[in-house]
């Protein structure tokens, strides 16, 4: 047993304590606890709970665009701020014995979940936002389903680390580490910043200039704004779209031709597309308000719609639209964009444009509207 | 307060299964976490140890940590759009050259480090 001790590796650093440990990670948690919370609003405003559809909430028109856009900067400041943490924390990997209770094992367990579920989701993110997926699950459940693992392992970590977090929730005064764990701090600090300021200008336009790692630089753009998915993906060309008309079905169901559209009352709205990849961009929309359309159908306002789209195949191919973006006069069913005819990526001849909502439920090339 | 704290924690890690269990892939999931923590405990965690033993007797050494984690945090963040195959899924996605932005903040951030060592040696 000596001889295994003396084998482990000797650490002499003087900031590998729980000082440090409890200053990093009041900033990691705080990073965690807003990206798990705008991640739930995300999941909540795409896959609404029954009971929750009616209340979807259509203001701020720019919610959806604040709340991603601050999932993935808070996501991309964690992952600085774990390696961080870990750092501080990893000659304990290395404590002898590995246990000396069972409360020891189990706590030592909960902080292996923690590190593997907090650093797999961190990085699966971030090659999320790539759009590249070298794995065999599905992405978007799995982002969803360990996010809570994450979550519960956190607050059971608080809970069986609460007495020593409480011990150093202040610094001691007689700290002879102070000065050095100050510079360590204003370091990671640094490394948040920079990684955030050469990041969030794919949402946060002030900061557009220094967008130079982002995925996204918005001022690379059709008509004004990215694209996701393209009209090739979609199996969309100018071919299949000749002829298109709009099919309206409810009480009164009718068609109506792009010509018979583009004579109705327009209505001009700026509204921001936003992705759940944290890139988000304003722009002039031009079109037929949706209540307008639905009005002819003599649809009544609070029914919720079914979106179909020209899509060969897509999962987003028909969505459900509840009954507050169908109701409200910002959401359009638009023609234009930024004053031009929608190009057929952005979803010639019509697409929908709605307040707060998820870029991947904006449907493009839509052909028919459905009462539900 | 601190039985209610881990009871909720518990209660989460259950939810999280509950969901992740009956997902295809699941495998995947199981090597992520695994390859998680060899990734860090024996790849990135050792790196950055011994690149401490090196600066800890540098002159200006708390100028040049704070240097180094931001390179590398940078770098971590580029590393796997660099590393990622294929094509573009459309010209709007991954627009930048990745590889020179990243040299430009790396320089950019050894110059604000040379500039906070003279500053601080002249006082």
């Amino acid at each position: 047993m000596g001889a295994m001790r003396s084998a482990l590796p000797q650490f002499r650093g003087r900031l590998h304590d729980p000082r440090t440990a409890v200053a990093i990670g009041r900033w990691l948690g705080a990073a965690i606890v807003v990206c798990f919370l705008t991640g739930l609003i995300s999941h909540v405003l795409q896959h609404p709970p029954g009971w929750m559809t009616g209340l979807l909430p259509t203001r701020p028109v720019w919610g959806y665009r604040l709340t991603q856009g601050l999932h993935v900067a808070s996501g991309l400041a964690a992952i600085v701020l774990v390696m961080a943490k870990l750092w501080t924390v990893y000659p304990r990997l290395f404590a002898w014995p590995p246990f000396r209770s069972f409360t020891h094992l189990v706590e030592r367990l909960t902080i292996a979940l923690l590190v593997a579920a907090t650093v797999f989701e961190l990085f699966t993110g971030l090659i999320n936002i790539l759009q590249w997926y070298p794995w065999p699950f599905s992405f978007t459940q799995t982002h969803y389903a360990v996010a809570w693992i994450v979550a519960g392992s956190l607050l059971l970590h608080l809970a069986l680390k609460a007495p020593l977090i409480r011990a150093h929730w202040r610094r001691k005064t007689s700290d002879v580490d102070a000065a050095d764990r100050r510079a360590l701090l204003a370091g990671v600090g640094a490394a948040v910043g920079a990684v955030t300021l050469t990041t969030a200008g794919q949402a946060f336009a002030p900061l557009r200039a220094f967008d130079l790692l982002a995925p996204r630089d918005p001022g690379i753009a059709t008509q004004g704004v990215p694209v996701n998915r393209t009209a090739a993906a979609a199996q969309v060309t100018y071919a299949s779209a000749a002829g298109w008309a709009l099919e309206v079905a409810g009480p009164a169901p009718y068609r109506i031709t792009l010509a018979e559209l583009n004579a109705l009352a327009q209505r001009r709205v700026r509204l921001p597309i936003a992705c759940v990849e944290g890139w988000s961009a304003d722009a002039w929309w031009t079109g037929v308000p949706i209540r307008d359309l639905l009005s002819r159908a003599g649809i009544p306002p609070g029914t919720a719609l079914r979106v179909s789209s020209m899509e060969v195949w897509g999962y987003y191919r028909t969505t459900v639209m509840p009954a507050p973006y169908a109701d409200d006069p910002q959401t359009l069913l638009a023609l234009r964009l930024n004053d031009e005819v929608l190009s057929l990526d952005h979803g010639y001849p019509a697409r929908i444009i709605a307040p707060n909502r998820p870029g991947v439920l904006q449907t493009k090339w839509v052909s028919r509207l459905e009462a539900l | 307060m601190r039985i209610t704290l881990g009871a909720a924690g518990v209660v989460l890690i259950a939810a999280g299964l509950f969901f992740l269990l009956p997902l295809p892939g699941l495998w995947g999931v199981v090597a992520g976490f695994a390859g998680a923590i060899v990734l860090h405990d024996a790849i990135i965690g050792p790196v950055v140890l011994l690149a401490g033993l090196l600066v800890a007797r540098l002159p200006d050494r708390v100028v040049v940590r704070g240097a180094l984690i931001t390179m590398g945090a940078l770098t971590l963040i580029t590393v796997p759009v660099l590393l990622r195959p294929g094509p573009r899924p459309n010209p709007t996605v991954l627009a930048q050259p990745y590889g020179l932005n990243l040299l430009i903040c790396l320089v950019v951030v050894a110059v604000v480090a040379v500039v906070l060592v003279l500053v601080r040696r002249r006082r």
